[in-house]
């Protein structure tokens, strides 16, 4: 079981026991999410199983969650498992396993044990073999950059002679993944001289985006200070090609490639040296249901390009390694609130509540923490 | 943890601000606030706390510029309290004592969401209030006779959701118009009755996005109509009326603004914001601007003669909740720049109530004329030199912008051609940032270049073939073409001017990528080009609203008006900048309301706040001495009525 702190996680853990209760004595009884839905507003298809909870397993159960409702992300990945019967066992097979699975479940809802998932996840990565609680963001990270070299891997093995390179290639970049196709933007980083005044740019690729969070600011204006120009000076200085030297030089980031799936991290653990750990900045940050990017480069590809959310992991609690992930996705037009093996429906508005404290008095918050942005066009 | 990371100390904090007409100070004296509040109070998802004002009409005193009959409403979480208001005046009468309210309603299981006080009857002993609840009913009260008390919707049968505006319909002493989250918009009559089983709807009218009901019964009962607004359950977040009352502007969380004639029933114009949906909506002081603020963090400026977006204000950083015209710092005409300052101490005081101007003739009179015919609506837009609008906004990010909009960003492009040539020269270098204010020269070519853009693929591709004028363009308009593609070359180089300066937007006519957003627009023109072809550069954009019109499904798909007069570019719209952004308080902002003598703004944590006019801070300390400090933890309020909860 996580830690929890406040009110509202005890009141979660208590109406969990009482769904487990529920779940032991099922019968023919139809769930209180499917009464909530409506049987005949019931999406077909499509199934929502929370996950359940192997101690601390919650940063992985949230971030599955909103992948799975990422839907270019899912369909890709059960492609994945319709095309490969048999290879050996990957992070990415127990992930297109466990999004079988729920996609072919005879009940609309329920819960789901992901083992198998959480066991190879334990195995593949040191960090994660034990039973504390982890970063959402950093199993985002690993679990998309590892299943991205698992697809390299793969593509490489069976053209043995095609020589074409594989993810840390420097010549021709490598054709891109599908992982590449759904999460993959590029940045531009134009750098301008102080000296000779040449700008100079360079791309780089980006899963995802973490901006820094400011009271009472919207996600906008977190993205538009991401590409605030800075000045690189004293010991940062910029290795001027033209120069030949250190100068100078101010640098801005700004995006190039837009993404189908926008994933952006708001940076809430904030190292203090004056308590020599990490505390969580539960600063109000809103994030509207709809977004397009201010803080794309001149020459972006497509600058309008018009992103709609439809997942958010939220923090629940005091600090990095404390607390409690859950997420909230949105599925058919109605928003659901996955916490471990619960699942809710809930009504838009209170998406609001997870937008953060405009004060500090409160130890403990409930603030969105990775959202997940898709574009309206792979729709 | 609870640590103070950054910011937010009380010393970052504005009492006062200056700006080109001097400074306004925060009269710290007549700070509004419930009485007896202790401590802090956890405002998290409660209502927004708005501001209502009324003038009593006093025989004594018939211009009411003494301001002794004026009272404030505000709402705070299940509460709402109805104060005497003497803004600015008040240290000159008689102190008000801020732990007495007038009225005082403590609500149980509902919260008061907004409130409108009925200027047409109110008298020097009545003055009739609205009150929406964040549970669907509605009650009309008068808190100075306190006999009257009416309920609508009161079982809830006509609309459950939140109602989030109200207003009397103006210059009625019976119509009132409410809107709801569910997205409808509900037309009462305060004499009639709601009845007691759900009311039976037949259409009536219907159009792009929108379908008016009238109630099908025997007897005339309440709501005369209704209006379903956007999709299904799309909230209505706001509306207004137009100063001369026959237009009316809804937006919505989907994103629009919807401008209805009101008698006829039929959409006039609407617009989509960039992104999100739109939370406020304010007329200009003559009706010929509508302004939003929304979830893009933009204000954004709609032209109602022309149907376009003119103009987009970036400064907030976060959503704007509240926008208002200044109606006595807007100034009217080259030949009187200080018609603020002479004239507003003979405004009527009837323009208190936020975004409604109830005279708006009176405006007319003053500016000599040359506009008289600005206030008939619908009216062909007249050009004229100077004009300027002053517009406030507020927003969640706890600022206040000031922005002052003249007349030659909005200025429609057959008028800014001309002067494009002559302005090209000297002004580009500094990237064409428009700085509200002084946005001069530079605008006209800018502005022009937006239309061009709109309509032109020939520019576009000038444009976006990186800086090469390369114009193998249709355009009747090649010297403006070559000219903003000098622009945009020294626009490009100007990314070192930008240093440091994190909200300075630059309206830079560097031309984003060639490959999927020139197709775009390629498609885009294509769409349009059999009604555009010959139409002017002035009015082709109008011509391209019909031919998407009638295509059909494109209203409510924001893919298809991005690019479109609806929703420009981000680059082919005029970007302004605000005149001063100052952080009043540490909560969000709820409540922007300009009056003759200071300006009231309310916060989320429940104080309403004065800020005077320069030149109108009366110097507390000559009569300090007989005004109370609201006493925070003392003097109960024994008033035990009024401390009873009211059941709806």
């Amino acid at each position: 079981m996580c830690v929890n702190n406040g009110r509202n996680m005890l009141l979660r853990m208590s109406l969990r026991l009482v769904f487990n209760l529920h779940i032991q004595f099922q019968g023919a009884n139809i769930s209180q999410l499917e009464r909530d839905i409506g049987s005949d507003q019931f999406p077909p298809n499509e199934h929502y199983f929370g996950l359940v909870n192997f101690g601390n397993t919650c940063y992985s159960n949230s971030v599955l969650q909103a992948l799975y409702f990422c839907r270019p992300f899912r369909e890709k990945v059960l492609e994945y498992k319709a095309r490969n019967k048999r290879t050996k066992e990957t992070l990415l097979t127990c992930l297109a396993d466990l999004f079988y699975s729920i996609a072919t479940q005879k009940k609309k809802v329920g819960s789901i044990a992901p083992k198998k998932f959480i066991a190879r996840l334990r195995k593949e990565k040191e960090e994660f073999d034990n039973y504390m609680q982890q970063d959402a963001h950093e199993f985002l990270n690993f679990l998309i950059n590892h299943i991205n070299e698992i697809i390299l891997a793969e593509r490489n093995q069976s053209r043995p002679a095609g020589g074409k390179g594989g993810a840390g290639d420097a010549g021709s970049p490598p054709e891109p993944t599908w992982v590449h196709e759904i999460f993959q933007g590029i940045l531009t980083s134009e750098t301008r001289c102080l000296n000779c005044e040449t700008v100079s740019s360079k791309d780089e690729d980006f899963f995802d985006l973490q901006v820094d969070v400011d009271q009472n600011t919207s996600i906008t204006h977190c993205l538009k200070c991401f590409s605030n120009t800075e000045t690189l000076c004293s010991d940062n200085k910029f290795k001027c090609d033209h120069c030949s030297s250190y100068q100078e030089a101010q640098k801005r980031m700004r995006v190039k490639k837009l993404p189908m799936i926008l994933a952006l991290h708001l940076k809430r653990f904030k190292y203090v040296e004056q308590y020599n750990r990490h505390i969580k900045v539960s600063h109000r940050v809103v994030f509207p249901l709809e977004l397009r990017l201010f803080n794309t480069s001149d020459d972006a590809v497509n600058p309008d390009r018009l992103y709609d959310l439809v997942a958010v992991v939220i923090h629940c609690g005091s600090g990095p390694n404390r607390g409690h992930y859950i997420s909230i996705v949105k599925s058919h037009g109605f928003w659901l609130l996955f916490d471990d093996d619960m699942v809710d429906k809930i009504d838009a508005a209170t998406i609001e509540d997870f937008y953060g404290l405009t004060s500090d008095i409160q130890k403990s918050s409930e603030t969105g923490y990775i959202l997940f942005y898709q574009s309206r066009d792979c729709s | 943890m609870a640590v103070q990371l950054d910011g937010g100390g009380k010393d970052d904090l504005k009492t006062q601000f200056v700006t080109r007409e001097g400074t306004y100070k925060l009269m710290t004296l007549s700070e509004y606030s419930r009485p007896n509040r202790v401590g802090y109070t956890n405002s998290q998802g409660s209502a927004s706390v708005r501001v209502s004002f009324v003038t009593l009409p006093d025989p004594a005193d018939p211009t009411g510029a003494q301001g002794l009959g004026d009272r404030m409403c505000f709402n705070f979480g299940k509460e709402l309290y109805v104060y005497v208001y003497r803004g600015v005046k008040k240290q000159l009468f008689q102190a008000v004592d801020l732990n007495k309210p007038v009225d005082k309603k403590l609500y149980k299981g509902t919260n008061p969401t907004c409130h409108n006080f009925n200027q047409t009857t109110a008298t020097a002993d009545s003055a009739p209030l609205l009150v929406g609840f964040s549970t669907g009913q509605i009650q009309l009260i008068d808190p100075i006779k306190k006999e009257l008390s009416k309920l609508y919707n009161e079982e809830r049968l006509i609309d459950k959701s939140k109602v989030t505006c109200i207003k009397w319909v103006p210059g009625s002493s019976n119509l009132f118009l409410v809107s709801h989250s569910s997205g409808q918009l509900y037309l009462y009559n305060e004499e009639l009755l709601c009845g007691t089983t759900p009311p039976h709807y037949q259409p009536f009218k219907s159009g792009d996005g929108y379908a008016i009901h009238t109630c099908k019964t025997k007897s005339t009962r309440n709501p005369l109509y209704r209006w379903v607004i956007g999709a299904e359950g799309c909230c209505i977040n706001e509306f207004a009326f137009s100063p001369c009352g026959s237009n009316l502007a809804v937006v919505s969380q989907d994103g629009f603004l919807r401008v209805f004639h009101y008698d006829t029933m039929e959409l006039v114009g609407s617009a989509r914001s960039y992104f999100g949906g739109f939370l406020c909506v304010c007329w200009s002081p003559d009706g010929r601007y509508v302004v939003v603020g929304g979830e893009d963090d933009l204000v954004t400026i709609w032209s109602f003669n022309e149907k376009r977006v003119v103009a987009r204000g970036q400064g907030h950083h976060s959503w704007v909740s509240v926008v208002a015209f200044d109606p006595y710092t807007t100034s009217y005409g080259d030949h009187d720049p200080d018609f603020s300052g002479s004239d507003d101490e003979s405004m009527p005081h009837t323009n208190h109530n936020n975004h409604f101007h109830e005279k708006p003739n009176r405006l007319s009179t003053v500016s000599q004329g040359i506009h008289s015919n600005r206030n008939s609506c619908g009216s062909e837009l007249r050009v004229s030199g100077g004009t300027c609008y002053r517009l406030g906004s507020v927003s969640q990010d706890t600022q206040l912008c000031l922005w002052d909009i003249t007349e030659d960003v909005l200025r429609p492009p057959v008028s800014a051609k001309q002067r494009t040539s002559t302005a090209g020269s000297g002004t580009f270098s500094s990237s064409g940032t428009f700085t509200s204010g002084n946005g001069a020269t530079s605008n006209h070519n800018s502005n022009n270049a937006k239309h061009n853009n709109l309509n032109n693929i020939g520019f576009k591709e000038s444009a976006s073939g990186n800086n090469e004028s390369s114009n193998n363009s249709i355009s009747t308009n090649a010297a403006v073409s070559t000219v903003n593609s000098l622009t945009q070359r020294l626009a490009g180089l100007g990314f070192g001017e930008r240093k440091g300066d994190n909200h300075k937007r630059n309206f830079s006519l560097t031309m984003r990528g060639s490959g999927t957003s020139n197709n775009a627009i390629q498609n885009n023109s294509g769409e349009k080009s059999g009604s555009n072809s010959n139409s002017s550069n002035s009015n082709s954009v109008g011509g391209g609203l019909g031919t998407n019109k009638k295509s059909g499904g494109t209203m409510d798909d924001p893919m298809r008006l991005i690019g479109t007069a609806w929703c420009p570019r981000f680059d082919e719209c005029p970007v302004l900048e605000p005149l001063v952004c100052k952080k009043l308080a540490h909560e969000r902002l709820t409540e922007l309301v300009f009056r003759e003598d200071c300006f009231v703004t309310a916060c989320q944590d429940g104080y309403v706040y004065t800020w005077a006019r320069p030149g109108h801070m009366v110097g507390p300390l000559t009569i300090s001495s007989t005004l109370h400090r609201p006493h925070h933890h003392t003097n109960p309020h024994t008033n035990a009525n009024s401390n009873r909860p009211n059941d709806l």
